[in-house]
């Protein structure tokens, strides 16, 4: 699902070798008495394709204004490419903007919505010309470029939108929820449209979106943010395998969650007691924690394996009943019961056509998992 | 529901009948080929021919066009300042007071409108020398000052409806302040700009009471004349003029209201 992880060989984040290219400082913006960013600090390299992830009304637009500058901020500093952005007006700062709503202009016609900027930038004719042609070409509108944008349909126009903001090859591009109002095949195409764009053009991406499978597939790293926060920084399968709190395992992907108290504590593994489970769980690594502490151990369907038959297994096994199966094609979900009353997933590969002899409704079964496979979450 | 629908279509036909009964009849009458306003004696153009030649309505006429015309124009540019300042600069201090003051001339009785931009323009004279003396351009002055708060409600309906990243897009894309005013603000609220334009000229065409306050010796606007001349009886070329100008009205407020349906379904 990842194919841009082997693009960006060289981590710069990882080793912090480079200068990062935009650096947010401790930045803070209230709408009177509400934080609506609450101390941000972020560094973004060259050539990344960052994603901002979180819920509604969480601060992602107003973050992204702030770096546009449409938006002070109320405290705290913003730096792109070396340059201290404070006080520098939207018209002048090296960034260009994809709007949630496209913002096209509606009395001018596609070729001279995407012109608008290279005329502001004081070029004439023939460059103009064979600039938006270009990009037209590569959004694949180059059919369109007479039309008005309330003659396009809604993926044209999104299509439009990003021409419009990449023409002037800007150093930082920022796009908020570029892909939201398009349906699931034009937005996996137009998602590859966008990996292909970074890496030929090298333009550095900060993307927003709410839907946590776009940033997988989408970025290098991902924000994750709440409530004006940002809650925690990494590479999807960081953020994904090892989350750092309840919320981000939560919101990034499908998650079982196990609240416990810590009953025994040694350097290479632990024990949690945890009335959801009936008993104990047995963690096969070091955690850094105390004897009796509140915790929770937070593990993925896909992580889950269910059989009829009993594992052969001393810890981490737990009998269950079959609620529900849903099929969706590639994998099957099912939803168990465990013993204690409590619901968890599970989904399991379909790897052959027919299964005869699928584990179906109503079934007592066994549910197992690696010693390793969870995670521990101590907030 | 037959009738139900009898009745409201009784009613319907009533209502305008009342409403435009007299301007058919006026209309009809100014074709009359008879002197006496309320005989038929049949149909004539005459009376369109006796006012092209009388000057004083034609001479009150060009007075009253180039009054509605500068007043118009004036009344568009400061009424689109107005209403982009009270939509687009946040909250200032002082922006309840001049959300007050800029609408405050559409409820301001005529009379009272009338009589301080009077007063204003006397002791204006007399301590700076300027207006000097009444005519014309107190006139436009005068209609400029309630004009363009009716153009100021039009303008800010629409730039309140206007997707505002628009305007922060093209500044995005390297444009300063002044440019993106011309390049986006002002054709977006294009038709309303024009719909504004007709109703203050519409409004300044109009007016009596204002236009007879601020007036001077040889500035006679047609409204005046009209009804200096009514005073002394209705003549049958008073319909004739009357026919005109609602001949004129009507256009006005047909295309204004068609650039605001173009603008509806375009927005
Ligand atoms: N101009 C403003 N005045 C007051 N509050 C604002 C303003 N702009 C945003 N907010 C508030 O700040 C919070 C963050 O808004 P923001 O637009 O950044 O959310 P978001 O993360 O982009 O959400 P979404 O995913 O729905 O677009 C919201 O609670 C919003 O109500
Ligand atoms: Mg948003």
């Amino acid at each position: 699902m990842n194919e841009t992880l082997t693009v960006a060989a060289a981590k710069p984040w990882a080793t912090g070798s480079e200068r990062p290219f935009v650096r947010i400082e401790k930045i803070t913006k209230k709408f009177g008495d509400f934080y609506a960013v609450d101390d941000v600090s972020l560094d973004i390299w060259k050539g990344e394709l960052f994603c901002l992830l979180g819920g509604s009304g969480c601060g992602k637009s107003t973050l992204l204004r702030m770096l546009a500058g449409f938006e002070t901020p109320t405290s705290g500093r913003i730096e792109i490419d070396g340059q201290d952005m404070t006080g520098i007006p939207p018209y002048a700062r090296p960034t260009n903007m994809m709007f949630q709503s496209y913002a096209l202009f509606p009395h001018m016609t596609v070729e001279k919505n995407v012109a608008y900027g290279l005329h502001r930038d004081g070029m004439k004719g023939d460059e103009v010309r064979d600039r938006v042609a270009d990009i037209l070409r590569l959004v694949k509108l180059d059919a369109f470029a007479r039309r008005k944008p309330h003659q396009l349909s809604g993926g044209q126009r999104q299509r439009v939108a990003l021409a419009r903001s990449l023409v002037k090859r800007p150093k930082l591009l920022l796009l908020d929820e570029p892909l939201g109002a398009l349906d699931k095949k034009l937005r996996e195409e137009t998602q590859f449209e966008l990996i292909k764009i970074q890496e030929t053009l090298g333009v550095t991406f900060i993307v927003v979106t709410h839907d946590q499978e776009e940033a997988m597939t989408l970025s290098t790293r991902i924000g994750v943010m709440n409530a004006g926060v940002i809650v925690q920084v990494g590479e999807p399968s960081q953020v994904y395998e090892y989350p750092n709190s309840r919320f981000v395992a939560d919101f990034v992907g499908t998650v079982n969650m196990f609240e416990g108290r810590v009953s025994e504590d040694e350097p290479d593994y632990i024990s949690i007691t945890s009335p959801e489970v009936g008993g104990e769980i047995y963690v096969g690594h070091g955690v850094s924690c105390v004897l009796n502490q509140q915790l929770w151990f937070a593990i993925r369907p896909e992580k889950l394996r269910v059989s009829r038959e009993r594992p052969e297994k001393e810890h981490n096994v737990l009998p269950a009943v079959v609620e529900e199966v849903a099929y969706f094609g590639n994998l099957s979900v099912y939803r168990l019961r465990l013993d204690t009353g409590k619901l968890v997933q599970a989904t399991k590969v379909n790897l052959s056509r027919s299964e005869e002899d699928a584990i179906s409704w109503d079934e007592r079964v066994w549910v197992t998992w690696g010693d390793t496979a969870g995670v521990v979450l101590t907030q | 529901m037959p009738r139900a629908s009898t009745i409201l279509l009784v009613v319907c036909i009533l209502g305008f009948v009342f409403l435009y009964a007299p301007i058919l009849s006026l209309i009809i009458f100014s074709f009359n080929e008879s002197k006496l306003v309320t005989v038929w004696g049949g149909f004539s153009t005459k009376w369109y021919r006796a006012l092209l030649e009388d000057p004083q309505i034609l001479g009150s006429a060009w007075i009253s066009l180039k009054v509605a015309v500068v007043t118009a124009t004036l009344s568009v540019v400061l009424g689109t300042l107005a209403a982009y300042v009270l939509t687009r600069f946040g909250r200032f201090r002082g922006r309840a007071l001049l959300t007050g003051m800029s609408t405050a001339p559409l409820v301001m009785p005529d009379v009272i409108t009338g009589l301080s931009l009077l007063l204003l323009f006397v002791s204006m004279e007399q301590l700076i020398g300027w207006p000097a003396g009444r005519g014309m351009t107190t006139i436009i002055i005068a209609h400029v000052t309630f004009c363009m708060a009716y153009v100021a409600v039009v303008v800010q309906s629409r730039l309140a409806d206007m997707d505002e990243s628009l305007e922060e897009a093209a500044m995005d894309l390297g444009a300063r302040p002044v440019r993106v005013f011309f390049d986006v603000t002002v054709p977006v609220i294009a038709p309303a700009l024009v719909a504004g334009w007709l109703l203050a000229f519409t409004l300044s065409l109009d007016d009596l009471v204002v236009a007879s306050f601020v007036t001077g010796p040889g500035a006679s606007t047609l409204p005046m004349v009209i009804f200096s001349k009514v005073r002394l009886g209705v003549s049958p070329d008073i319909n004739a003029l009357a026919t005109i100008i609602i001949a004129i009205v009507a256009l006005g407020v047909f295309i204004a209201s068609w650039q605001m349906r173009r603008a509806a379904r375009h927005g």
